[in-house]
């Protein structure tokens, strides 16, 4: 695939080549100034946590937060976690959470981006207000849906009750079946948006004449999306895939405001459980050692978050 | 690309109707969108509009017949205990999301720059390393940030929030601000320093102006992520007096409260300076993502 980029990136001093790796850092000392800060904060909030949670996932910790009596257990936190049977399911929940809300997300977000790309009146408006959940604080958004879902006096079920479908207001966040698949759907109404900026940014890459050019060989609207438009937004698409893939694998405020995990840990993910298990029943061993689970499965998301930025990275160096 | 040269010249004249037929498609498409996006958000404030005992009605009254603002008034009343709390609640988020966004644009700025124009080495181990922090919840570093804050006397204080909230706009402020930042021509830095400008005053004079939209949109993102930031506040904070909106509404709606109208109004306050912000400065904000985030 050739990359049609609109202009060579700036131009960069090349390093000097062939001199000591220390040589180097010596020479451009002053340049580490700029990035200190940044790296002092991000030090201070980040390594030191990760270091200490490793730590803690290896020992029997009493409750409160008297962390000087803990005990080793070597890796016994481990294999309490995975011979658990909450733990398959809430993973199970945590997958289908992340799953649906990503995929769904993703292609609201598509189709949104496609449709408001071509001019028409009234787009601005439109876009923004399309925008707006992704704005406001989850907190507001989890209040809002659950006043919806209100199993009395809900609109939703007022609705469906009106409409002579149900004889009754269906129990949408107290129900084990329906509880997930309602939290996923204010899951995605907050995160949609995000993905319909970052494609309708991509769209705006996306050259016209080519367009035009394939519209004029009598390529059909199909055919032109999927050959000329879709390749042009595969980087930014995987980008956003992934970002939001990460931003729902960690998601806490919907389901815990929402329904705190329940009902019968129906609606617990990963993130939910970890903080139940360590505010909720201090057990501050066990949460560590998920956590420590946690770092490993989205180190392996994050191995591919970083290729697919690095490989724009690296086009960019070549252009 | 070939598949477009094969398409046979006869399929030329049926063109024009697929073409509606997907316009149409994304018409329906965007309807639909919109009813999504708009309803939950009307039926808040019709909520927050109705009496307490008018909200508790089945079947619902769709349109409050008496419309009152008695909630509203609740909250933004000061003689009131509840408009007490929430004005002081307010008041606690725009100061931690202030100095959070002042702090974070600070930080990120010469960051970025060093990130676009520098190379030392492990210049770009230290990048995706500070991007790998958009990885990770919040909630595996409450414990050890909780222990950390006692350490630094900071628990109870703003100066946690501030803190931690910093670190969660740097990764994507840091990579907005370097796409704008690759996109400057290099040159006119350098002609400014022939003129004889330090590398600092061809930075402030030249390249700072030049990624305000960058620096906007950074400021924004740091401002609404800051404004709804939950966990930590709720974890960090237990002086009443201290808590920020997302937790403090929390705190007077207990759970099971029948006060709906209140608690809509109340989200509907909290989320009406991030809206606005948003909307008023949103160019800037889809622009950043064009140019940084895209472009790439």
């Amino acid at each position: 695939m050739t990359t049609v980029t609109g202009e060579a990136g700036a131009p960069r001093r090349t390093p000097a080549a062939r001199s000591g790796v220390l040589r180097q850092a010596w020479i451009n000392r002053t340049d580490y100034l700029y990035v200190l800060p940044a790296l002092v904060v991000m030090l201070i909030v980040i390594a030191y946590p990760i270091y200490y949670t490793i730590d803690l996932s290896f020992f029997k910790t009493p409750p409160g937060l008297q962390l000087k009596d803990k005990v080793f257990i070597g890796l016994e936190n481990y294999t309490a976690i995975l011979t658990s049977e909450v733990f398959w399911r809430v993973t199970l929940n945590t997958i289908i959470w992340t799953l649906a809300s990503t995929v769904v997300s993703f292609v609201f977000g598509l189709g949104s981006a496609l449709a408001l790309h071509r001019d028409f009146i009234g787009r601005g408006v439109l876009r923004a207000i399309l925008i707006i959940p992704w704005v406001i604080s989850a907190v507001a958004a989890s209040y809002i849906w659950k006043w919806i879902y209100h199993s009395d006096f809900g609109v939703i079920g007022a609705v469906l009750v009106e409409l002579g479908l149900l004889s009754r207001p269906p129990n949408f966040i107290d129900s084990v079946n329906t509880v997930l698949p309602s939290l996923i759907v204010v899951n995605v109404w907050r995160e949609f948006p995000f993905a319909m900026i970052m494609l309708m940014a991509g769209l705006q890459t996306v050259p016209d004449q080519l367009l035009r050019a394939a519209q004029v060989d009598g390529a059909s609207a199909w055919q032109r999306f999927w050959h000329v438009t879709f390749p042009h937004l595969r980087s930014v698409s995987t980008v956003t895939v992934l970002l939001l893939a990460v931003a729902n694998f960690n998601s806490f405020i919907i389901p815990w405001i929402m329904t705190g995990g329940g009902p019968s840990n129906a609606s617990h993910i990963w993130i939910t459980h970890i903080y139940e298990l360590a505010f909720g029943r201090q057990r501050w061993g066990v949460a560590a050692a998920y956590s420590v689970l946690l770092f490993i499965i989205l180190m392996t998301l994050g191995y591919f978050y970083v290729r697919a930025l690095s490989r724009g990275e690296r086009k960019e160096a070549e252009g | 690309m070939s598949a477009i040269a094969d398409t046979p010249a006869a399929a030329r004249p049926r063109r024009r109707k697929p073409i509606d037929g997907w316009r149409w498609a994304g018409r329906g498409f965007l309807v639909l969108m919109l009813l999504y996006t708009a309803v939950p958000m009307i039926w808040m404030l019709l909520t927050s509009i109705k009496s307490g005992f008018a909200a508790m009605q089945f079947p619902p009254q769709w349109w409050p017949s008496e419309p009152t603002l008695a909630s509203y008034q609740k909250l933004l009343d000061p003689q009131n205990s509840v408009g007490q709390d929430f004005l002081r609640f307010f008041w606690n988020s725009l100061f931690v999301s202030s100095v959070t966004t002042v702090l974070s644009v600070a930080v990120a700025v010469p960051a970025a720059y060093a990130f676009s124009r520098f190379h030392f080495p492990g210049r770009r181990f230290l990048f995706f390393s500070v991007l790998l922090r958009n990885m990770f919840p919040a909630v595996i570093f409450l414990v050890p940030l909780f222990i950390l804050m006692r350490f630094l006397g900071l628990v109870n204080t703003h100066g946690s929030l501030i803190l931690t909230y910093m670190t969660f706009g740097l990764p994507l402020a840091i990579w907005l601000l370097k796409g704008f930042y690759d996109n400057i021509p290099i040159q006119l830095e350098q002609a400014a320093r022939i003129d004889g400008a330090t590398r600092f005053r061809a930075f402030l004079v030249i390249v700072m102006p030049l990624s305000m939209p960058g620096i906007i949109a950074t400021a924004i993102y740091s401002f609404i992520g800051a404004w709804n930031e939950y966990i930590y506040a709720y974890t960090f904070l237990t002086r009443n007096d201290q808590l920020t909106l997302p937790v403090g509404i929390q705190r007077f709606f207990s759970e099971n409260t029948t006060d709906f109208p209140g608690l809509m109004a109340a989200s509907f306050m909290m989320s009406v300076p991030v809206v606005v912000l948003f909307l008023v400065l949103q160019r800037y904000f889809v622009r950043a993502l064009t140019e940084g985030a895209v472009k790439h």
